[in-house]
């Protein structure tokens, strides 16, 4: 005989051996809060929309304006943060459209890949973050590099001295490095995070995907 | 109105509440794990509930989010310590049901299910529980044919887990 009729044979005739919750039991049960993996996409989720926020509004902080105030680069600072506005505003809309499509109701694969789907909005908000930064970074530089009294004088020293090569060069790597770490210990966070939060739904929707082949 | 429609989904799952148990017994090894999915998927039943359309089998649209909780949404447990092992306690066969081999023998069968990846345990439970493949492929979003033969290849592997 088929294994697997033999186990069916059983596994349909034991209903008894179950436990018997009573009605209250249940009824307690629907106001326990969940713990499910969507309600924990969700609050990291926000609390990175809030973190990523609160980095570009301490870049944009009033020290800050006022020094490209000086250097009358106010309107590129104005276009940037505009421009960072409008990233957040897209990102968040997007976020709960997708967010608000995750149901239980629906069959394994849709759900798992709205799931990912939710996340990836995410991902993609912190690579773009990411991105501004690195940019607004060169962007700062470059006007300081042009603008900034003392940087210029130091720049016309090292060009007196011939050392103005060294002196970008040292400027660029150091900044490199610095954002290189930022970005490197930010990474493997994630990696962190979510390979813990996300590591059986991946491999379960590899797995299912792996049927279609 | 919101009274009435609670007492009503209790009184539904209460009825229906082996389907979950079910569950909980293909995918938790022990007491603690076993009572934590079947509340999450308890908090996920109510939940979808409004969306529940009577057109469909209160029981089939259990199967669904039961196995859906349980394969994607349910953060396992951090409790590791084994209590006891609860399908013991809960599903002891008894022997005079069975003759002892029959009874070595799903005892084996139960431990061989138990190796199986999520995504099998979930074809398992639809193919234990007399789905046709039909359902079993609507409810994990894969075709019929390759259902059939996943189904097949799980029933090589049941065997080779049964004879090294």
């Amino acid at each position: 005989m088929d294994e697997l009729e033999l186990l069916k044979k059983d596994w349909q005739k034991d209903d008894a051996n179950y436990p018997k919750l009573t009605f209250d039991e249940i009824y307690k049960m629907l106001l326990k809060k969940s713990s499910s993996i969507v309600k924990w996409i969700f609050i990291i989720s926000i609390l990175e929309f809030i973190f990523w926020a609160l980095i570009s509004y301490m870049l944009k902080d009033a020290d800050y304006n006022k020094k490209f105030q000086e250097y009358q680069a106010d309107n590129i600072m104005f276009s940037i943060m505009v421009f960072g506005y409008l990233i957040i505003i897209y990102f968040l809309v997007r976020f709960f459209m997708n967010y608000r499509t995750i149901s239980v109701t629906d069959n394994a694969k849709i759900l798992m890949e709205n799931i990912l789907k939710t996340r990836r909005t995410v991902k993609q908000y912190v690579a773009v973050n990411l991105g501004f930064i690195i940019i607004s970074a060169f962007v700062v530089l470059s006007i300081q590099f042009n603008r900034d009294q003392q940087m210029v004088s130091i720049i016309d020293n090292a060009a007196a001295n011939g050392e103005l090569l060294k002196f970008y060069s040292i400027t660029i790597i150091v900044t490199l490095v610095v954002l290189g770490v930022t970005v490197g210990v930010l990474l493997l966070f994630y990696y962190l995070i979510y390979g813990i939060l996300l590591k059986r739904l991946n491999n379960n929707y590899k797995e299912l995907k792996k049927l279609e082949v | 109105m919101t009274k009435d429609k609670e007492q009503h989904f209790v009184a539904l799952l209460e009825k229906h509440q082996n389907i979950i148990h079910k569950v909980c017994r293909l995918y938790t090894y022990d007491y603690d794990s076993h009572n934590d999915l079947f509340q999450e998927i308890t908090i996920q039943l109510w939940r979808a509930y409004p969306k529940f359309r009577g057109d469909s089998k209160f029981s089939t649209w259990m199967y669904r989010v039961g196995l859906n909780t349980a394969i994607t949404l349910y953060r396992k447990s951090k409790r590791r310590i084994k209590t006891q092992d609860f399908s013991d306690i809960q599903f002891k066969i008894s022997a005079e049901e069975y003759d002892d081999t029959e009874e070595q023998q799903l005892k084996l069968l139960y431990n061989a299910v138990r190796q199986l990846n999520d995504i099998e345990k979930a074809l398992v439970f639809l193919y234990l529980e007399n789905k046709n493949y039909r359902e079993i492929s609507e409810t994990m979003g894969i075709s019929e044919v390759n259902a059939r033969v996943k189904m097949n290849r799980i029933k090589t592997k049941l065997r080779t887990i049964l004879n090294p």
